[in-house]
């Protein structure tokens, strides 16, 4: 069986699966959970200053292809999270992702801060959630400069932990968008996070079903965007790619890895292939690579991007 | 299963207590007991709920108003829609010669299984408790199954707790298993309580649930990781021995751990 190691930014995962953010990881047992069923690595919720409690329900709904989510950002707060990862660290061996989001440029920093104090393998920025637009404005990944300046705050604070600028695929020119967070000193990009946003109506009650109204869009439908912006990314940028969206099957994560991506975040496809499917990827993966003779994943990496 | 959302007409509203109803609805997909639904309440919120009974003639859910959603549920009119997208959960393994244990709203769950183990010939006693016998609810229908009530200020049956009862009624003879539903005090004194008896049982639990299909992280429980939604809610002794929450206060809608 060929092994699927990986190294992300310094960072060795013994698989390049990776837990997406939001998709359990609201607690180091349930990030736990996906390490059990084979996860490279977990990436937590996403995490602010204070605790918030989220939109009403509902705020998950599939829809076909995928599901919508407006979940709104509920977090226990950085302190608490912060509290998660050291017990996280107590029991698993596989590398941590938190991953925090910030109302203000210096509310990033804040908690960048506390939560490099409990020593993550890595910090993802989140700086592309679609889904609390109403109360934060427009998402700050969709400014260059913004996302340069907040890329440059957490870098600085972070210091030898590696920085992942989590990007949206609404971004204008994602590709340099994603050199923008390099020059800035990211040591990596994760992309992509939810599309649209999206709307379901029911059409007897006549009324958007999401309490939120609308709500990003993960899942299959998204893969072919995924895909595509991981491309155009990798084109731009030498540092590693989490590329996340859509992925439901071994040949989703190849997509991926053909593009450009060093790992591959797993989130929706949690409840549409069932929690099995870090393993499942991982022995197709490894299938792949042994029938077209390849030694490991360094020999297909970005080899779409050759052509 | 469907995981999508659908609209369905309230049929028919009954009432069992003060702040308790029961909605009847059409045409629901076929579901085990101890299997959830979450209800959507449009422009409300959406919660899960236990299937109360299930039969050619609809699907029923009864609902307790203890906060916003579920005391808006209790406006709802026959003729109106609520959402609607489940089964979910594991639901209860049938199995014969059993005991059920209800408290409070927990013998919601427990009312439907008693149909289903009667429906099968399965043999089965019911211990039911509740604060006084205006929350009894479903006395009726448990009476005719010959369950024994208990009664915290003794207005009716034992006085004092339901887990008295089934202490007692172990004394009596021997079943095979357990099944409970209620409170999680009282779910902890049944656990201990089987355990003393080298008893299985299943136990049928309550966490905050935000997306019912094992995404949202906010069911697990700590230690094991297990989602509620997904691998319970009914859990095994061999299920809740990797968990370090059992009877303990859980995770708020923002996941901090409640003191
Ligand atoms: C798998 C599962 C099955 C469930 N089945 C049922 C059911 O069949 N019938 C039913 O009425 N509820 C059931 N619930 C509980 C239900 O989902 C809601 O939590 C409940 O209706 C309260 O929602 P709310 O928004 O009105 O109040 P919230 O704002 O959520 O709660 C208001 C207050 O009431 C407390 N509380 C919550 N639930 C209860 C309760 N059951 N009894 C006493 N206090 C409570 C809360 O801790 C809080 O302090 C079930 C929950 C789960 C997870
Ligand atoms: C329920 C849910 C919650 C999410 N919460 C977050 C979050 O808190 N932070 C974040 O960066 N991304 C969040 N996302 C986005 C995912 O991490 C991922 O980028 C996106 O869903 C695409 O991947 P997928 O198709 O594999 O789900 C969430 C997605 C879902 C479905
Ligand atoms: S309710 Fe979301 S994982 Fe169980």
């Amino acid at each position: 069986m060929v092994e699927l190691p990986v190294t992300l930014a310094g960072i060795k995962l013994h698989n390049p699966t990776v837990l997406a953010s939001g998709i359990l990881g609201v607690s180091a047992s349930s990030a736990a959970l996906a390490v059990a069923h084979g996860a490279g690595a977990v990436t937590l919720k996403s995490c602010g200053a204070e605790p918030r409690l989220g939109h009403r329900g509902p705020t998950i709904l599939p829809v076909p292809g995928g599901l919508l989510n407006a979940v709104g950002l509920s977090n226990p707060g950085a302190a608490a999270v912060a509290h998660e990862i050291r017990d996280f660290r107590g029991r698993c061996e596989v590398p941590l992702v938190a991953s925090i989001f910030g109302r203000t440029e210096a509310e990033f920093g804040e908690v960048a801060a506390i939560i490099c104090d409990a020593h993550p393998a890595l910090l993802e920025v989140n700086v592309s959630c679609p889904n609390v637009s109403s109360e934060f404005g427009t998402p700050f990944g969709l400014d260059h400069d913004a996302t340069a300046r907040i890329t440059r705050i957490v870098k600085d604070i972070a210091g030898t932990i590696p920085v992942f600028i989590k990007l949206s695929p609404q971004a204008h020119n994602i590709g340099s968008l994603a050199r923008r967070c390099q020059d800035a000193g990211a040591d990596g990009i994760t992309a992509i996070n939810s599309v649209g946003p999206g709307m379901a109506i029911d059409v007897y009650t006549r009324r958007p079903i999401l309490s939120n109204l609308s709500g990003g869009l993960s899942g299959r439908a998204v893969l072919p965007v995924a895909v595509r912006c991981v491309y155009e990314i990798a084109q731009n940028v030498s540092i590693p790619i989490i590329g996340t969206g859509g992925i439901t099957t071994p040949e989703d994560a190849l997509q991926m890895i053909l593009a450009g991506a060093t790992a591959v975040g797993i989130g929706t496809g949690v409840h549409s292939t069932g929690i099995s499917i870090f393993q499942e990827v991982c022995r197709g993966l490894s299938e792949y690579l042994e029938e077209s003779g390849f030694t490991g994943l360094d020999d297909i990496r970005g080899a779409a991007n050759d052509r | 299963m469907t995981v999508e959302m659908s609209t369905y007409v309230v049929a028919e509203v009954s009432q069992q207590a003060d702040l308790v109803k029961t909605i009847r609805l059409l045409d629901v997909p076929t579901a085990m007991p101890g299997q959830f639904f979450l209800i959507w309440l449009p422009g409300i919120d959406e919660k899960p709920i236990s299937v109360s009974n299930q039969t050619s003639a609809g699907t029923e859910f009864t609902i307790c108003g203890v906060g916003p959603w579920s005391t808006a549920m209790l406006q709802v009119e026959a003729g109106d829609r609520v959402g609607l997208r489940g089964p979910f959960g594991n639901g209860f393994a049938l199995a014969d010669n059993t005991l059920l244990v209800g408290g409070g709203m927990g013998v919601a769950p427990l009312r439907y299984l008693a149909h289903r183990l009667m429906e099968e010939g399965r043999s089965f006693d019911l211990v039911v408790g509740a604060r006084d016998a205006s929350s009894l609810i479903f006395r009726e229908e448990f009476g005719r199954w010959g369950a024994r009530f208990a009664t915290d200020n003794g207005d009716l049956g034992h006085v004092g707790t339901v887990t008295e009862l089934l202490s007692e009624m172990l004394r009596l003879r021997a079943y095979d298993s357990l099944y409970a539903c209620g409170p999680e005090g009282m779910l902890a004194a049944v656990r201990v309580i089987a355990d003393e008896h080298e008893m299985a049982y299943q136990l049928a639990l309550e966490r905050l649930m935000k997306c019912g299909i094992g995404l949202c992280g906010h069911c697990c429980m700590e230690g094991s990781g297990l989602r509620l939604c997904v691998e319970g809610p009914v859990l095994t002794r061999e299920m809740l021995d990797g968990t370090a929450e059992f009877g303990l206060p859980h995770r708020d809608g923002s996941g901090r751990r409640r003191t």
